[in-house]
């Protein structure tokens, strides 16, 4: 098995609209054995941007600190939050810096931006960035993930509607996926609220 | 008692959640698919065969004992030329009921409880602790959908449907078939969260 597939994971992202949508979910295991079923993959960074991160949880938690205090120094020097188009390039430069001996997870980054038009990219583990209108997806479930986002995508969906396509699509595939699953967890948001929700899955 | 999962994996890739683990060799006797599923397939319904030859040829069914050392025996022969297979045979002969554990390197031992597979390690801690020699029907069953179930929670190659088979002087019959998503939430209800803190209208003044 490759490390990318030693603690298995799997992130979602939807655009809708004036809202998105960004999904994990939430196993934690070393190969095949189940160690927890609460690990968080999705992190804010500000009230409009969350970033999910798949592949190696040491990484997940390492890269996910670094990038908080790297957004912690911007809002101090420039007294607002990042923009997400800004921030994907930050995430993209700092996974590049370390281009021979990369982070071992891919982003998946989802943001409100000006005018409150929604953003999602995702990127490789050393930062090609790839923008995308409809949906991203990361991950041990991604090829599943990418066929169930296929199928059930419909663009301009309002909040409800985008929810329960994502949570539809995330858990359908990784009931297809030996090393993820065990729950869901979304966050919904739009630019008054962010909701967020734990999703009843298969535990096997 | 057998139990089973129903999962069959491909790498990390889920092929199937509805395989039948449980082989029926015949009315009386019972196989367990683990390794690969095609070996395991093949040779069960090749041991039925030769039981059936056995049976017309000697007038009287073979034993689990014989059926067990068949189907180990062959196995040698083909040792070192990667066949998968790590089976259990049970079933009810003149002595009573018989379990042999039988595997791939052409091992074969007899006991009074197994767990085969990857997810044996969680199955074994389950059925360990709660085995008694002498329960009844229903405590034993309850205890082999309780380990199925504990490793399909842990093991990522296990899932699907936890099957349990009883094997008694009559022959085989099927106990039960509980999807394990529903075996979680039996055993483990959710508790609706009390909200610590909830948002109220503001009232117009």
């Amino acid at each position: 098995m490759s490390i990318f597939e030693y603690n298995g994971s799997a992130v979602v992202a939807m655009v809708g609209k004036n809202c998105f949508a960004i999904a994990s979910d939430r196993r934690l295991g070393v190969q095949l054995q189940t160690i927890a079923t609460d690990f968080q993959r999705i992190s804010k960074i500000h009230d409009h941007l969350f970033i999910g991160l798949s592949g190696l949880a040491t990484d997940v938690q390492t890269l996910y600190q670094r990038l908080v205090f790297r957004h912690k120094l911007y809002q101090l020097r420039e007294e607002r939050d990042m923009k997400p188009e800004t921030f994907a390039s930050l995430v993209s430069a700092i996974l590049y810096e370390k281009r021979f001996g990369p982070f071992l997870c891919q982003p998946v980054i989802a943001g409100l931006g000006d005018d409150n038009k929604p953003f999602i990219c995702t990127m490789d583990s050393i930062g090609a960035k790839e923008l995308a209108k409809d949906f991203v997806v990361s991950g041990t479930a991604s090829e599943s993930l990418y066929g169930a986002c296929e199928a059930m995508y419909k663009p301009d969906m309002e909040a409800e509607e985008l929810f329960e396509t994502i949570s539809q699509a995330l858990l359908s595939s990784v009931d297809r996926d030996c090393l993820s699953g065990w729950g869901g967890h979304v966050y919904v948001v739009t630019p008054n609220e962010v909701k967020e929700r734990i999703l009843k899955g298969r535990m096997d | 008692m057998v139990a089973a999962d129903s999962r069959a994996s491909m790498g990390g890739y889920i092929s199937s959640q509805s395989v039948k683990k449980i082989i029926e060799i015949n009315p009386y006797m019972l196989g367990t698919m683990a390794g690969g599923a095609a070996d395991c397939q093949f040779w069960h319904r090749n041991l039925g065969i030769k039981c059936r030859l056995h049976a017309l040829a000697n007038k009287r069914r073979i034993s689990v004992s014989g059926a067990s050392k068949l189907l180990a025996n062959m196995l040698y022969s083909y040792r070192g030329m990667g066949l998968s297979v790590g089976t259990m045979i049970a079933g009810w002969d003149e002595t009573g009921p018989g379990l042999y554990y039988v595997d791939n390197e052409g091992g074969r031992l007899k006991g009074d409880r197994f767990s085969v597979g990857s997810g044996s390690p969680y199955a074994y801690g389950v059925l360990d602790s709660g085995y008694k020699y002498d329960m009844s029907v229903e405590e034993t069953s309850e205890l082999a959908r309780r380990s199925i179930y504990h490793a399909t929670f842990r093991d990522g190659a296990s899932g699907g449907v936890a099957s349990v088979y009883h094997v008694g002087p009559e022959g085989w019959t099927k106990l039960s078939g509980d999807d394990v998503e529903e075996l979680h939430y039996h055993y483990y209800p959710v508790a609706p969260a009390i909200a610590e803190q909830v948002m109220e209208e503001a009232t117009a003044e």
